[in-house]
């Protein structure tokens, strides 16, 4: 049992005039994969190392169990954590790093060997448990900082970018044998990354933090669908989401957009969410996967046209990318299917399902709710 | 066709060696000039000072090998070895023992007044010792400690911690700071840090440390002359100028001593420069 409690967490470095972390709060269920996700300098690392006790806390309060451990050290925690450098200690061979932090405890010798094997047997590493780090390959290593932080089964695991120094094949496979661990032992994680495919596989839920500050949290899905602003929009998906300028205009009983030169409803939204801004500027998100070649979709669903000029075709093998400008000269990427016949230069019709549109205020940055 | 290959093989090995003849001229030459005297001395410690003065240059036929158990007995090197042992085994030792751990805080952390302390021990690199000389000789005197072994070996451990300091230092910084932070969190204290991380991943520079240290002082004149005075408390340097009077000069004995005095640094040297060029070469951090 481990839940963690941040609140209105806050780091100022000695020099520094602002504040690296602002006013954090989150919590993390027991057992949950939470993931800390934002661009570099957001602060989401100076925030794991306050969890783990590695930098002190400037204010606010980190309880585990509902515990404050602000004044607890590092070593008195229970925390372990994987570092991007993976840390091993390059003068120990595997056995002795995986046995180092049990050896502290001081723990019985025989129980060290049982838990050592154990783990090695588990991650795959026992043929080089006489190995020292630098016999290792970069997997190997990264597993044995891995199985490091499992065998002194702690209260809560800690991971600073832990696969950014992998090659992209074994990234993947490293990732999917990381969650079924964590889901195995069932131990509370906090996971740091820039990676947003890290964040949206990974995750029970993601936290996504700019500039110090904690933007939005949820589940990888429902930020997907639901970001709450045009950076978390941007930042989450790949490539990132189209914003241009659109207008809003109340037409009938309802609202209308224009935007790109074509007119269409403001589908999806509740009116009284519209109604501040109508007549109005907004900025229109359109995630490229909701560009199509064919006017209909497969239900007869209604798709608005918008004229484009193609100036780059990226044929990815499953997908095509475009690359286009709209007619007032916005940049527009575009994701359809593998088999297009549209070619640069060319002016093309693309179809926009309206149902799946965002819709944000350009004042703000803030998104104007979509009705569940 | 055959044979012209062949020719052509021969000549290409021999333009390959005219290539590299300079270089090894080079150092046929550097050896010469590094080793010669060397050799020349070791011959010479063989040999007696009549014989030497008769033809300088002479090979040891017949060897006197008795003349380094009378330097040992007779003209009291023996005393003067076990002196100079004792006194630069202790400096060493708490040389890497203090310079170990100011380096380490200096490298690690940051607290109020750091650089002041580090200015402060960098400062003894820059005077010479000379200038210190009159200063400690009146130090010493006050604190009892003028004329014994031990006062020699505080002196040696200031003069030398500078430099300690400054190589371990360059040396601890470059672990990389997460090893240190992973220690942290697998429960070890910071001395235990230093115990178990910085000292044997540094250990390539302490070795570096330990070997300059120990032929420094194995070396080191000027205090020695200086802050001892007793015959039966003097360091083998000192010895050595035993040998060297106004009006005479016994070559022969000087030679041997010298010999007595080189062999334990040949053997340190015989025994850390592979450990400290293996730990140089493999970046033992990565």
């Amino acid at each position: 049992m481990a839940v963690v409690t941040i609140d209105r967490l806050c780091k100022r470095y000695d020099g520094a005039a602002d504040l690296s972390v602002r006013d954090v709060s989150l919590t993390v269920a027991d057992g949950e994969f939470m993931v800390l996700l934002g661009p570099s300098g957001c602060g989401k690392s100076s925030a794991l190392r306050m969890i783990a006790g590695l930098e002190p806390i400037t204010s606010g309060t980190i309880a585990i169990d509902g515990r404050p451990i602000n004044h607890v050290p590092a070593k008195d925690r229970d925390i372990a954590m994987v570092f991007q450098s993976y840390a091993l200690y390059p003068h120990m061979t595997v056995r002795e790093n995986l046995a180092f932090g049990l050896r502290r405890r001081k723990m019985p010798a025989a129980e060290i060997d049982r838990r050592v094997q154990r783990v090695a047997e588990k991650l795959g590493l026992a043929p080089f448990l006489a190995r020292k780090p630098h016999a290792l390959s970069g997997g190997q290593r990264q597993r044995v900082a891995l199985g490091r932080a499992i065998v002194r089964d702690p209260k809560v695991f800690l991971f600073d970018e832990p696969l950014s120094n992998l090659d992209a094949a074994l990234r993947v496979t490293t990732r999917n044998e990381l969650v079924k661990q964590q889901h195995e032992l069932g131990t509370t994680t906090i996971y740091v990354t820039h990676d947003q495919v890290e964040a949206m596989t990974m995750g029970d839920r993601i936290c996504i933090m700019n500039g110090g500050e904690v933007i939005q949290i949820g589940k990888p899905l429902e930020v997907y669908r639901n970001p709450v602003d045009t950076f978390v929009a941007r930042f989450l998906g790949n490539p990132p989401m189209n914003l241009m300028a659109a207008r809003l205009e109340r037409q009938g009983g309802g609202y209308r957009l224009q935007a790109g030169g074509s007119s269409f409803e403001a589908a999806g939204h509740a009116p009284d969410a519209l109604a501040p801004h109508a007549g109005g500027p907004v900025t229109l998100g359109i995630r490229p996967e909701d560009l199509y070649e064919e006017p209909t979709g497969p239900a007869g669903a209604r798709r608005a046209a918008m004229r484009f000029r193609i100036q780059a075709v990226e044929p990815l093998g499953a997908e095509t990318l475009l690359m286009l400008s709209g007619v007032s000269g916005e940049e527009i990427t575009a994701r359809i299917g593998r088999d297009t016949a549209l070619r640069p230069g060319a002016e093309a019709d693309l179809f926009l399902d309206t149902a799946e549109i965002h819709l944000f205020d350009p004042k703000t940055t803030k998104a104007i709710p979509r009705t569940l | 066709m055959e044979a012209r290959r062949g020719n052509q093989r021969a000549m290409g090995l021999w333009l390959g060696h005219l290539r590299r003849t300079p270089l090894v001229l080079f150092l046929i030459l550097y050896t010469i000039i590094t080793g010669g005297p060397f050799l020349w001395v070791a011959s010479m410690s063989l040999r007696t000072t009549p014989e030497i003065f008769d033809n300088p240059y002479g090979l040891p036929v017949p060897a006197h090998w008795s003349k380094f158990i009378a330097a040992w007995t007779v003209s009291n090197y023996g005393t003067y070895f076990w002196n100079s042992l004792i006194v630069v085994a202790s400096a060493v030792l708490l040389l890497t023992v203090f310079g170990a751990m100011a380096a380490h805080c200096l490298a690690r952390y940051r607290f109020r007044g750091s650089r002041a302390v580090r200015i402060a021990i960098l400062s003894g690199m820059i005077l010479p010792p000379q200038l210190l000389i009159l200063s400690l000789f009146q130090i010493l005197l006050q604190f009892g400690l003028y004329n014994t072994l031990p006062g020699l070996i505080v002196a040696y451990v200031a003069t030398q911690l500078a430099m300690t300091v400054y190589i371990l230092e360059g040396f601890f910084a470059q672990i990389p700071q997460d090893l240190f932070d992973a220690a942290r969190m697998d429960g070890y204290s910071d001395f235990e840090i230093f115990w178990r991380i910085t000292l044997p991943i540094g250990m390539p520079a302490v070795f570096t440390t330990v070997t300059l240290n120990f032929i420094i002082l194995w070396n080191e004149f000027l205090y020695a002359i200086v802050l001892l005075t007793d015959d039966e408390k003097r360091t083998l340097p000192l010895g050595i100028m035993h040998f060297m009077g106004a009006h005479q000069l016994d070559v022969g004995m000087i030679a041997s001593g010298l010999m007595i005095s080189i062999a334990p640094i040949i053997l340190i040297y015989a025994f850390f420069s592979d450990i400290m060029i293996k730990g140089m070469t493999a970046g033992a951090v990565r």
